[in-house]
């Protein structure tokens, strides 16, 4: 390294090249990112193309646009499969976008909200609805949208001091999911044999039992919080320096953060809503989405929620058509996160970052 | 260069963590278009005044007046186009590249509706050409030594484009070539643009080369300040540090060099090796 030298106005050709490797990195971002969406809407016509009444995926999107001749196939495909699309994809994006948020407001790929507590609370509202409240169907589904709030907020609560950092807000996080476990755990234990096989069925997670209400909150949430997460990504870029540099920047750190932690909150509550705990979509889109990203990974959201929706699609395809019995998406999704969630904190531990 | 002038002033501000009061009831001035350096011990609540001054502490009482006006009262991201701060450790995100970081220190003159422009694509490659990063724009961060990455976050904080610059202890984890090398990067920056810089460190003897102003901390309070040849002594060091010490003139800058006495040495002649029976 050489003395430097007195500050000059930059050279012309440093100017052209910080120029082109920003829109490199720019353009990277941009093919990823539709590339990514592109598989993600194949992937939901062809949710629609596979199952016992074969249907052409011409024939399917036609049906979707209203453009089908067959009222056979318009039934099958309207009314049978596009819910189950609708609500893969859909969750598939929040939990995504979500999960993103988390990890990098918190600073740890650990910090998904199926670890900080935000889909157990949702779980055991859910199952205490269906085991205490005797109910089924839109007031489960409300239970878990409330329970996901309620848990975030009394996590937040907690983990308030001043100031929050996100090595606690996880701690806590993880605490307040042991003891949400645990409520679920006793409460199931105490309930009749028939009632309880329905509460597990719920906490597998599945594509599969969303109803129109539901559908309907979901993509209305979705509709009003990306745009929004979209908008505060500039603030979270900052925010991933730390409070400090994040503040010298000019960012009003408290309220940034507690915005981006309600938005990613509420979208995982509607997901957790419509599907149940679809455990490790969140804890595995971010990473996935910021490695295809690369250098260009800082405005990552869109291809993370896009992660997601591919994760979650192929699960659902996955558990349906190519295991012996069909079965929830969530199964699957469990089966193909526990061992990443085994890597990640064996590799965190050995890089001494975050865990 | 031309630049406005700026003040910026504390009047009684206290600093506190809960309920410990760090800094108490402190005036103080930073000359402008100067280089300050704040000295102390550990805990003397340096790091705190600088975080203080930067608005990234609420005061616990009394205000810190950025051209007359409250810190605390203005925009945040108006004051963040005058004022910018490094803070000690500041976070890289995995995998972020060089171009990717110095850029983000363009946040406050971005907004919603002025996004990326070649004003921005202008101010970064100026940072990174002072700060000697240009040929590492596409490196990842992390794969940078200790001293670029250090770099490339002065080459950040300069992207910011202020008139003020404050910086936490930015030569800590350096070698000694490479804390000169920064040093002399700053005093650059300060007599090419007239920025006002304002430097917390550890090493005496380079604060007080490099300091047109120096201000020695002590419990909170401020014990001395003004050029180094003036207030550092053997009494201020021993009353700030409790450290006993000879001060002589620094043979390159002439400004005052530290030397501690210690418990083993004093005494020595200069040039006298230790032999086997001093050993015993």
């Amino acid at each position: 390294m050489n003395a430097l030298e007195v500050v000059q106005p930059p050279a012309a050709v440093h100017v052209d090249a910080v120029g082109s490797v920003r829109r490199a990195r720019r353009r990277r971002g941009t093919v990823v990112t539709g590339a990514l969406a592109a598989v993600a809407a194949a992937l939901f016509v062809l949710t629609m193309v596979v199952g016992d009444y074969a249907i052409g995926p011409l024939q399917v999107v036609a049906s979707l646009l209203g453009l089908g001749d067959d009222p056979g196939a318009d039934f099958v495909v309207r009314d049978l499969r596009l819910p189950v699309a609708a609500a893969a994809l859909g969750t598939g994006l929040a939990l995504g976008v979500a999960g993103s948020i988390f990890q990098r407001l918190l600073g740890n790929p650990l910090a998904s909200p199926d670890f900080v507590g935000v889909s157990s609370g949702a779980s055991l509202f859910a199952v205490s609805m269906i085991l205490l409240g005797g109910g089924a169907g839109l007031a489960v589904s409300a239970s878990a949208l409330v329970g996901a709030v309620v848990t975030a907020v009394v996590v937040y609560v907690l983990a308030f001091r001043g100031a929050v950092s996100g090595y606690r807000f996880i701690l806590i996080g993880i605490g307040v999911q042991q003891l949400c476990t645990s409520l679920i755990s006793y409460v199931v234990a105490r309930a009749d044999v028939f009632e309880a096989r329905e509460a597990m069925t719920w906490l597998v997670g599945s594509v599969g039992r969303a109803g129109d209400a539901e559908l309907a909150v979901l993509w209305v949430a979705l509709v009003v919080l990306l745009p929004l997460a979209l908008v505060l990504s500039r603030s979270l870029a900052t925010l991933e320096l730390g409070d400090d540099a994040a503040k010298a920047l000019g960012v009003r750190v408290e309220r940034s953060r507690l915005v981006l932690l309600a938005v990613s909150v509420a979208l995982t509550a509607v997901a957790v809503a419509v599907t149940g705990p679809l455990l490790f979509v969140a804890l595995v889109a971010g990473p996935i989405a910021h490695r295809l990203l690369g250098p260009a990974s800082s405005g990552g959201l869109l291809a993370a929620g896009a992660v997601g929706a591919i994760v979650l699609l192929s699960a659902d395809l996955v558990a349906q058509n190519l295991l012996p019995t069909p079965l929830p998406a969530g199964v699957v999704t469990g089966l193909l996160g526990a061992p990443y969630l085994i890597w990640l904190l064996a590799s965190v531990n050995r890089e001494g970052r975050g865990g | 260069m031309t630049r406005t002038p700026h003040s910026l002033r504390a009047e009684g501000l206290s600093l506190a963590y809960d309920d410990r009061t760090v800094v108490d009831q402190l005036d103080v001035e930073l000359p402008d278009g100067a280089i300050t350096v704040i000295v102390g011990a550990n805990a003397c609540g340096k790091s705190t005044l600088l975080r203080g001054l930067a608005r990234l502490l609420k005061p616990a009482s009394g205000r810190v007046l950025l051209d007359g006006e409250s810190v605390h009262d203005m925009a945040s991201k108006d004051v963040a186009q005058v004022l910018g701060l490094l803070p000690q450790t500041p976070l890289a995100p995995d995998g972020i590249t060089v171009g990717d970081l110095v850029g983000r220190g363009r946040y406050p003159h971005q907004g919603f509706f002025r996004r990326w422009t070649a004003e921005d694509d202008r101010a970064v490659a100026a940072a990174l050409e002072s700060t000697g990063t240009a040929e590492l724009v596409d490196r990842r961060v992390q794969d940078l030594s200790g001293g670029q990455r250090q770099r490339v976050w002065i080459a950040m904080a300069l992207a910011q484009e202020t008139d003020l610059l404050l910086l936490d202890e930015p030569t800590t984890y350096l070698d000694i070539n490479h804390q000169v090398e920064l040093l002399d990067l700053l005093t650059d920056l300060n007599r090419a643009e007239g920025t006002t810089v304002v430097l917390v460190l550890h090493d005496l003897n380079l604060a007080c080369r490099y300091a047109d102003h120096i201000i020695a901390m002590k419990a909170g309070r401020i014990v001395a300040e003004g050029a180094p040849v003036d207030v550092v002594d053997s009494a201020l060091v021993s009353e700030v540090f409790g450290l006993p010490c000879e001060v002589v003139p620094d043979p390159v800058s002439g400004t005052p060099m530290i030397v501690p006495r210690g418990r083993h040495h004093a005494g020595r002649l200069v040039g006298s090796a230790p032999t086997a029976v001093d050993a015993t």
